[in-house]
């Protein structure tokens, strides 16, 4: 089968490897029919998560047809139209049992990286480096899903491909977002990056009654997104202080609720000395990640409000404002989406119009132009949102 | 020494890890030792303080090389690598070596599954090798004996029997190795029920003599070049098999041209 292949920093190829086949009793073989691009593969992509290996199939965020299934798969069937979560659950051990899902204690079959790292393993994902598991990703015509019972979702008639795709991850991951902030009515929400997840946190915290939601970005397609589509405040922070910004929308309180939907490779929310101070230690490999969205969002945020975090992060982090988020009494909430979670409760938004996720769909594309799709992606070409393949 | 005894050296780990006989049963032996890393922490430190106090270009080059010190003392990067390779072939011997004294080694997980089920599986010695890559076969001889057979360095097949010393229903099992073992040790698993429903808390202690010289180390191979990580990598699999009833795997699975495919453990 034709799967785009990670063969080095910058270096993706679309290769011939062989078909995925059923390894364990609880697997299925989906044949992808949808596979989105997303945020979190440039990481990978860029050398940032240093357990990539040449080879190594991407993706993560995909929909498609139950074409294989192991002897113990038992809510699937052959023909059955899903999406996958993008993490991987066991669905039995005690985080699953909890709905902790990105927790999973067994579906990551080489966590002793995380366990060096971080003290203890966590869940397997899909194409996102062996620190996760080495899974195979969906870049690819067929793939192979692991406790498939527990991470395929069947699709309602009523929602569409283009719709159901990104509840594989981008969906669950703003809508969790939005859940660890605890939105409520009344609440005024700021959202750190207007990409797909932010457009979906955004669209989230609204569905839980927030008053007002502000994205920031700087990418006018983005902004403009967020504002027709999304129905946010667009805030571009290369024109506007942040800070006075978001003082003047609230009062002078601060959002009550701040959602990192960025990561550790913030471009600039901090264009001066900050950015190039984080750029040149991580380079040169002395702090992994830069922090500028989570010192922008502890120093923004009302006291006693909610920092949320799942713009993805890997390792270090240097000068994070412990004493602000301290003495501002903040709750911090962070995590990998355990979109097990959401997945029925978003396709029964989507089913009621009260979600359509099939904007951040702005090009949908041949796999064999996978190296063109990411590099329009990652530079936010033609007014890229998301590049979907259809393989 | 005694087993119980053992238990408790969890809080002298540190201590545990400068001493010659242990340092083969550190787990990564790829990531630093708390010496080492102290070591690079305090360097970081003074590097840091004496740059600050520079104030200069230079002063800010030492600020940023005391960063990397830092990270490397904080996260455990094995830079003194190379000295402890020296020291581990003898070459140099940093640290005295204190001979003889048993070593041994730990590990704990917590399996959502009722205490009797986890007792079950472990008290049956036959299921072991599904959990210990170098066991190819546990043979029940009585109630209590049992003969192991494992793949020694170099394909040799290595033989020896155990016998169960102490059992209490759920809670214990406690087994020794006979006069023909080439390793003499001794292994306890012990299981608690853990508290708020979250299952079975598991502790796995193995106790052995190391034997010095070439036999010694040759030995030593067939239990890993680390013990730790054997008995960490058996209890995992002892989780994986009763939460979900397969081992998670990506062994078989495609990849592109380049790809060198990784073997699970």
């Amino acid at each position: 089968m034709k799967a785009l292949c990670w063969n080095g920093v910058n270096d993706l190829r679309v290769e011939r490897v062989p078909d995925p086949r059923l390894i364990n009793p609880h697997d299925v073989i989906i044949k992808v029919k949808l596979s989105s691009v997303c945020g979190s593969d440039l990481h990978l992509i860029g050398g940032h998560v240093p357990t990539m290996q040449p080879g190594d199939i991407i993706g993560h965020e995909f929909l498609g047809e139950v074409v294989e299934k192991g002897s113990e798969v038992l809510k699937l069937n052959r023909g059955d139209r899903v999406i996958t979560v993008s993490i991987i659950g066991c669905g039995k051990c005690w985080y699953c049992q909890h709905e902790e899902y990105s927790l999973c204690d067994n579906s990551n079959p080489d966590p002793h990286y995380e366990e060096m790292a971080y003290g203890h393993g966590t869940a397997g994902i899909f194409g996102y480096s062996h620190a996760f598991g080495g899974y195979a990703g969906s870049h690819a015509e067929y793939i192979r899903v692991p406790f498939a019972d527990n991470n395929c979702f069947r699709v309602p008639e009523a929602v569409s491909d283009e719709q159901a795709v990104f509840v594989s991850d981008a969906a669950p991951t703003g809508y969790m977002a939005a859940d660890m902030g605890n939105v409520k009515a009344g609440d005024i929400v700021a959202v750190w990056g207007c990409g797909g997840v932010g457009q979906m946190a955004i669209r989230s915290a609204y569905l839980m009654g927030a008053e007002r939601v502000v994205g920031i970005d700087r990418y006018p397609d983005r902004l403009q997104a967020a504002q027709m589509k999304a129905k946010a405040e667009p805030l571009d922070y290369t024109r506007v202080d942040v800070y006075e910004s978001l003082m003047s929308i609230t009062g002078g309180r601060g959002p009550d609720v701040c959602i990192d939907a960025v990561g550790m490779e913030a471009d600039g929310a901090d264009t001066g000395v900050g950015y190039w101070y984080d750029k040149a230690k991580q380079m040169a490999g002395l702090e992994s990640d830069r922090p500028a969205v989570l010192r922008q969002m502890i120093q923004c945020c009302r006291k006693g409000g909610t920092v949320s975090i799942v713009g993805v992060y890997g390792g270090v982090v240097d000068k994070f404002p412990m004493g602000a988020a301290m003495n501002k009494a903040l709750t911090l909430r962070m995590g990998q989406q355990h979109g097990q979670r959401y997945a029925p409760k978003l396709f029964d938004h989507i089913g009621k119009g009260e979600l359509d996720p099939s904007y951040l769909l702005t090009h949908k594309w041949s796999l064999d132009d996978g190296p063109r799709g990411y590099r329009i992606f990652k530079e936010k070409i033609d007014n890229c949102m998301r590049v979907v393949f259809a393989p | 020494m005694t087993i119980e005894t053992l238990a408790r050296q969890v809080v002298d780990a540190p201590v545990r890890a400068l001493r010659r006989s242990d340092l083969g049963a550190e787990p990564h032996d790829d990531v630093a030792g708390p010496a080492e890393r102290w070591a690079a922490i305090m360097g970081g430190t003074a590097l840091g303080l004496a740059g600050l106090r520079r104030g200069d270009w230079i002063g800010m080059t030492l600020v940023a090389l005391s960063g990397g010190l830092l990270f490397a003392g904080a996260t455990g990067l094995p830079m003194a690598r190379r000295v402890r390779e020296l020291e581990a072939s003898h070459a140099v011997r940093l640290v005295p070596a204190l001979e003889g004294e048993p070593a041994s080694v730990q590990a704990n997980i917590t399996i959502y599954a009722p205490r009797e089920k986890v007792f079950r599986f472990w008290r049956n010695f036959g299921n072991l090798p599904k959990l210990m890559g170098h066991l190819d076969v546990v043979e029940i001889e009585s109630a209590t004996r049992s003969c192991w057979k494992a793949r020694g360095p170099g394909g040799v097949v290595v033989r020896w029997h155990a016998e169960i010393d102490k059992e209490q229903e759920n809670e214990l099992i406690s087994w020794h190795t006979l006069e023909d073992a080439d390793l003499p040790h001794r292994g306890q698993v012990r299981l608690h029920e853990a508290p708020g429903g979250r299952g079975t808390e598991v502790r796995l202690t193995l106790v052995y003599r190391p034997p010095g010289g070439q036999a010694g180390r040759a030995v030593a191979r067939l239990f890993g070049s680390a013990p730790g990580q054997q008995a960490r990598e058996a209890l995992r699999k002892l989780k994986y098999l009763l939460e979900v009833g397969e081992l998670p795997t990506i062994e078989g699975q495609p990849h592109g041209r380049s790809g060198i495919m990784k073997v699970t453990p």
